[in-house]
C-alpha cells in the first residue's frame, strides 16, 4: 500500500513514520512547502518529495494520503483527494468553520470513500475502556458529568499559524478542546445545547481558556474546561468525571475507575480500577505513543475494507459544529446556543 | 564500563508514567536542587554511582552541582539523553522544525554553509546531512561535555522516527560521532527495540547498548513481551532496562526476580525519590547482580546502611 504524506511538520513526520513502519505500507512521496525539509529526506531516504502536493498525488497515485497542514489548509486540500478518490487521513480539526467543509463531507459520503480524522484519543487505552463500561449501562442513568483538558504550553504571546485567528480559527478550543468534545460526543451521543465563556491572556487573536456547558439529547448535562496555559501539566491531560444513578466514573490518560451502589453486568458492588499498565497492549512500532498506531491501522484497515470509520468526516464536521456553537455562545456572553 | 545501577531522573523533572498528579508531587519537592543532590549522594553511598540525565532545562542546575562536588566530580558518572524532546516539541508548535535547526545551527560555521539549502532548490550531499546531524547532537551535548560522560543514548522520541522513516545511516553516522568527539559508548533509547536491533545490525552496529522499557507485564514493550525476550535471547545486545515495576504497577523484588531471569541485561535505571525505597530496590538489584558487580557494591551498601 502506497501512502503519500502532506505537511512534514511534527505529526506529518510522526504519522508518515508509523505508517512507513508498518508491514505491506510504504511512504511512497512527501510534500511540503519547505525545499529544504525536501532536499533533506531527499538525501538521507531517496524519497520523491513536492512543493506542489497536487502533482505529487497526480504522479504518485497514492492509495490514500495523509494531511497535517495548517488548519485554513485541510479543507481545500481534503477536497482534491477526494476529486481522485483518494482516501484520506486529515489531522484535527476539520475546518476553521463547520459550514466550510459541507460540500466535502456530503462528496466523501457520495462516493463512500474512507475518511478519518485525527481525534486520536479514542484509542488511548483508558479511554476506549470507559467506553466499553458506559456502553455497557452498568452505570444507569447518566446524570452529570464534569470534564477538563490542560496542558502547561502557552506563557506568552505565542508565535505561528496555531496562535493566528485566520489561520488556526480559534485557540485552544480548536487545538485541543476538539480532543474532549470529541469523547463526549462518543460517550453521551447528540449534543441539545451549548453555553460557553472564552477568554484571552496570553493570546492576541484566540482564546487560551475555555469553559463550555453541555446538554445531551440523552439527558446527561455536564460542563468543560479548557486551557492551554495551565501550570504543572507537562504533558496534555483529560479527566472525565461522570455521575450516574447506579454509581459514578471517572476515567483520565492514566487510569479509569467507577464506583458501582449495586454490583451489575461483570462488575462488583464498590470500587473498580484499571490502570494504563495493565490495559496496555504493544503494537507493531510504537511513534509517539501506541494510540497513534492504533489510530492509523484502523484507518489504513479501513481503506483496504473499503469501511468508514467513527472518526470519520462527519463526525468531524459534527465536533465543528460544537466548536462554532461554543464561540457562538462566548460572544454572546454565554447565552445558550441550540444544535 | 557500564554501571549496574544507574540512578533514574525523572522523578526530579515531574515525570512519572502511571500518574500525572503524582509526578507534579515530586517535582515540587525536587524544585530545590539540593534535594535532588542530597539522594544522588544517598544513593551514591550506596554504590550507586552513575544517573540517566536528560538535557532538561533543570539538569544543568544538577550538571553544575556535579562539577563542583568534590566528592563526586571525578568518578560519577552520567548517562545522557539528547534530545530533550519535550522542548522540541513545545518549540515545533510555535516556530516550526525548520527554525528548530535553523536555531540550533545559529553561530555554527553551518550556519552559512547551509543557506542556500534553507532557500531550496539544490540537494543536500551525504557529507552536509551528516555534518547537520552532528552539529544537532553537538548544540544538545555541549553544555554536559565536562561531565564523565559514560554513554550518550539518542532519545526514543529521534530513534523511533528513524526506525519508521527507515534511514537507519543516520544511527551510524550518530555513533560515529559519539565515540570520536565524546569517547562515549553511542547508545539509543527505543520503545521498538527489536526492531531497532535489526536496524542496527544493517549498518553495522554491533552488541549495541540500548534503553528500553522491560516488566513482566509487557508495560510499554513493543511489538510484545514475547519478541522482545526473543530478541534478548537471541541478539547481541546490551540492554539498559527501564520501567521494570511497570509505573509502580509491580513490586521491586517481583520485578527483578523477572528482569534478572533474562540475559543480555546489563543495567537498570531506577528512579527513586525517598531514600528507604532506595535503599530496598537496590538492595534487591544487588543480590541478582553480585556475581557480575564484584564486592565494592556489597560492601559500599553494607557500609551505607551501618551508617
Amino acid at each position: 500500500m502506497k501512502v503519500a504524506v502532506i505537511g512534514i511538520g511534527k505529526m506529518g513526520m510522526l504519522h508518515a513514520g508509523i505508517m512507513n513502519g508498518l508491514q505491506d505500507v510504504e511512504l511512497c512521496a512527501i510534500s511540503d512547502n519547505s525545499k529544504f525539509l525536501l532536499g533533506f529526506a531527499k538525501s538521507i531516504k531517496g524519497i520523491p518529495g513536492y512543493d506542489d502536493y497536487q502533482k505529487m498525488l497526480d504522479k504518485e497515485k497514492p492509495d490514500a494520503a495523509v494531511l497535517a497542514t495548517p488548519i485554513f489548509l485541510h479543507v481545500p486540500m481534503a477536497t482534491e483527494c477526494v476529486n481522485r478518490d483518494i482516501p484520506f487521513f486529515l489531522e484535527k480539526p476539520l475546518s476553521l468553520r463547520s459550514g466550510e467543509a459541507d460540500a466535502l463531507v456530503q462528496q466523501v459520503e457520495q462516493k463512500n470513500l474512507t475518511s478519518m480524522v485525527g481525534y486520536m484519543m479514542r484509542y488511548v487505552e483508558t479511554f476506549a475502556k470507559a467506553k466499553e463500561i458506559i456502553d455497557s449501562g452498568v452505570l444507569g442513568k447518566l446524570i452529570t458529568f464534569n470534564s477538563s483538558i490542560y496542558v502547561a504550553q502557552l506563557f506568552k504571546t505565542g508565535k505561528g499559524w496555531r496562535y493566528s485567528k485566520a489561520e488556526a480559527g480559534g485557540g485552544v478550543v480548536m487545538a485541543q478542546a476538539t480532543h474532549l468534545i470529541d469523547l463526549l460526543k462518543w460517550y453521551f451521543g447528540e449534543v441539545n445545547s451549548v453555553s460557553a465563556h472564552t477568554k484571552s491572556f496570553y493570546s492576541e487573536e484566540v482564546e487560551d481558556f475555555a469553559h463550555a456547558h453541555f446538554e445531551f439529547s440523552s439527558g446527561i448535562s455536564g460542563w468543560l474546561d479548557s486551557s492551554w496555559s495551565v501550570r504543572h501539566h507537562r504533558l496534555l491531560e483529560v479527566t472525565i468525571n461522570i455521575n450516574a444513578e447506579n454509581g459514578n466514573l471517572s476515567v483520565s490518560d492514566d487510569e479509569v475507575r467507577f464506583f458501582l451502589d449495586k454490583a451489575a453486568g461483570d462488575y462488583p458492588a464498590g470500587w473498580t480500577q484499571f490502570r494504563i499498565p495493565e490495559l496496555f497492549k504493544g503494537v507493531e512500532i510504537d511513534l509517539g505513543g501506541p494510540q497513534y498506531t492504533k489510530q492509523d491501522v484502523d484507518f489504513l484497515n479501513a481503506v483496504r475494507e473499503g469501511r468508514t470509520v467513527g472518526t470519520d468526516i462527519k463526525n468531524a464536521q459534527y465536533i465543528q459544529k460544537l466548536v462554532d456553537a461554543i464561540y457562538d455562545s462566548a460572544e454572546q456572553n454565554g447565552q445558550p446556543v441550540r444544535m | 564500563m557500564i554501571d549496574k545501577i544507574l540512578l533514574g531522573h525523572n522523578q526530579f523533572f515531574g515525570v512519572n508514567h502511571l500518574s500525572a498528579q503524582g509526578g507534579n508531587e515530586r517535582a515540587a519537592y525536587f524544585s530545590e536542587t539540593g534535594r535532588i543532590m542530597d539522594m544522588i549522594h544517598f544513593s551514591y553511598d550506596l554504590g550507586v554511582k552513575a544517573m540517566m540525565m536528560s538535557t532538561h532545562e533543570r539538569a544543568l542546575l544538577i550538571s553544575e552541582e556535579l562539577q563542583k562536588d568534590a566528592k563526586l566530580k571525578n568518578d560519577y558518572g552520567v548517562y545522557l539523553l539528547v534530545p530533550y524532546a519535550a522542548k522540541y516539541i513545545r518549540q515545533a508548535n510555535e516556530k516550526g522544525l525548520v527554525n528548530i535547526v535553523k536555531d540550533a545551527l545559529a553561530g555554527t560555521s553551518l550556519q552559512d554553509k547551509l543557506g542556500m539549502f534553507w532557500r531550496g532548490g539544490v540537494g543536500l550531499l551525504r557529507k552536509d546531512v551528516s555534518k547537520l546531524i552532528t552539529a544537532m547532537v553537538d548544540f544538545e551535548v555541549a553544555p554536559f561535555a565536562p561531565l564523565n560522560l559514560r554513554a550518550i543514548f539518542l532519545h526514543d522520541v529521534m530513534t523511533d522516527l528513524i526506525l519508521g522513516w527507515d534511514v537507519p545511516e543516520v544511527f551510524a553516522i550518530y555513533a560515529r560521532h559519539i565515540e570520536d568527539k565524546y569517547g562515549a559508548i553511542p547508545a539509543f533509547c527505543s520503545k521498538n527495540m527489536p526492531r531497532l536491533v535489526d536496524a542496527l545490525e544493517r549498518v553495522g552496529i554491533e552488541n549495541p547498548f540500548i534503553m528500553a522499557s522491560i516488566n513482566k507485564i509487557g508495560y510499554q514493550v513493543n511489538p510484545s513481551l514475547e519478541a522482545f525476550e526473543n530478541c534478548l535471547r537471541t541478539k547481541n545486545v546490551r540492554l539498559l532496562a527501564m520501567s521494570t515495576l511497570a509505573a509502580g504497577f509491580i513490586k521491586p523484588q517481583e520485578a527483578y526476580d523477572y528482569l534478572y531471569s533474562l540475559p543480555n541485561v546489563a543495567s537498570t535505571v531506577v528512579g527513586v525519590s525517598k531514600k528507604n525505597h532506595a535503599e530496598e530496590t537496590f538492595g534487591i538489584i544487588n543480590k541478582h547482580t553480585e556475581g557480575a558487580n564484584g564486592k565494592a557494591t556489597k560492601a559500599g551498601l553494607t557500609e551505607a546502611v551501618g551508617v
